[in-house]
């Protein structure tokens, strides 16, 4: 990958996670919706409730509703060829569902589709 | 045992391995297929000749367990078998022994080898040849049972990082081969992995198949 590649596949995949972002801040599902391949699935714990499934994740962003001091961080952004890693660590969230104050990292892979990058995949974990 | 104490770093024959271990070559060459003792090999023109790293069979010794997370005891003479004590490396020695149960699976070619590893409702998703795969981790087990086995892959463990109750893992696999991989081929494989009641489980595998 030459140089100007590498910054346009990471800008490209630091977009997608931002609709995540995006979606979050603003507690509409439907703007991060299309950062998600239609597979993709959610994993992690709530409490002692296993969370499952991105209906479960787009359901609770709704419910949740705005959350608007989300302060999120890029902590890393790894890609091999048609595949990636980013770690994401977000704090300050509040709302309906989350309290307030709360800190989440999440953990994303996203393929590289003909359509973009796309997440396949979000683990989080919920710090207590 | 006199082998023990042999000073060169590498073991470099299945004699020496199984004396390491102190076990027949028979049972050491099972549990390079079925239960991920590291042994790597040189090729040759003829016929490939083995060798193993001393710190990667200690390595191996210590985590060995059944792939159903039962600990080795000291009842089957494993005299490095002991058990971590730091709370970091007991997570970090849980998630390999749930990679090297993938590992020994792959190797073996069998899917049912490889399913404790895996949460039940585990998927997958990559390109392979320009062929999109994705949905169920059932796709993973048919395939590695199709494909069947895969004697030589060589896995790296290009990284792994804990945060609290997930876990994300790079493993790098060289020389698949077998029905559908053909030969020599490269995989990068990114694992998620979730701890569930204790144990962990890979919820999701990524894959870039590094085409020929």
């Amino acid at each position: 990958m030459t140089k100007t590649e590498y910054l346009a596949e990471y800008d490209a995949i630091v977009n997608t996670v931002q609709l995540y972002i995006d979606g979050s801040r603003q507690g509409k599902s439907a703007l991060m919706r299309p950062a998600f391949h239609p597979d993709a699935s959610f994993f992690g714990y709530a409490g002692d409730q296993l969370a499952l499934g991105t209906k479960f994740l787009f359901d609770w962003i709704d419910k949740n509703g705005p959350a608007p001091k989300i302060e999120p961080r890029v902590v890393s952004v790894d890609i091999l060829d048609s595949i990636a890693v980013v770690r994401l660590e977000v704090a300050g969230w509040s709302g309906n569902l989350a309290g307030s104050g709360v800190r989440m990292s999440d953990l994303f892979t996203l393929l590289k589709m003909p359509g973009g990058w796309k997440i396949v995949q979000k683990a989080f974990h919920w710090h207590a | 045992m006199p082998e023990r104490n042999i000073p060169q770093k590498t073991l470099e024959s299945w004699k020496q391995i199984a004396a390491y271990l102190d076990r027949s070559e028979r049972t050491v060459r099972r549990w390079e297929a079925s239960e991920g003792l590291p042994v790597h090999r040189r090729e040759h023109e003829k016929q490939d000749t083995v060798f193993a790293f001393r710190h990667e069979i200690e390595a191996w010794s210590r985590l060995r367990t059944r792939c159903s997370g039962t600990p080795a005891t000291e009842a089957e003479g494993h005299p490095h078998a002991n058990p971590s004590s730091n709370t970091y490396l007991l997570e970090h020695d849980a998630i390999t022994r749930t990679m090297h149960c993938y590992i020994a699976g792959a190797r073996a070619g069998d899917g049912d080898l490889m399913r404790p590893a895996f949460h039940p409702a585990a998927t997958m998703s990559g390109y392979c040849q320009g062929v999109e795969y994705s949905g169920s981790i059932e796709h993973v087990f048919k395939w590695v049972t199709e494909n069947g086995p895969a004697p030589n892959i060589n896995p790296r463990f290009a990284r792994i990082e804990i945060i609290e109750s997930i876990a994300v893992v790079h493993l790098e696999v060289q020389r698949w081969s077998g029905k559908l991989a053909g030969t020599n081929a490269r995989a990068s494989d990114v694992f998620t992995l979730l701890k569930c009641n204790g144990d962990w489980k890979i919820t999701h595998k990524l894959f870039h198949w590094h085409d020929q």
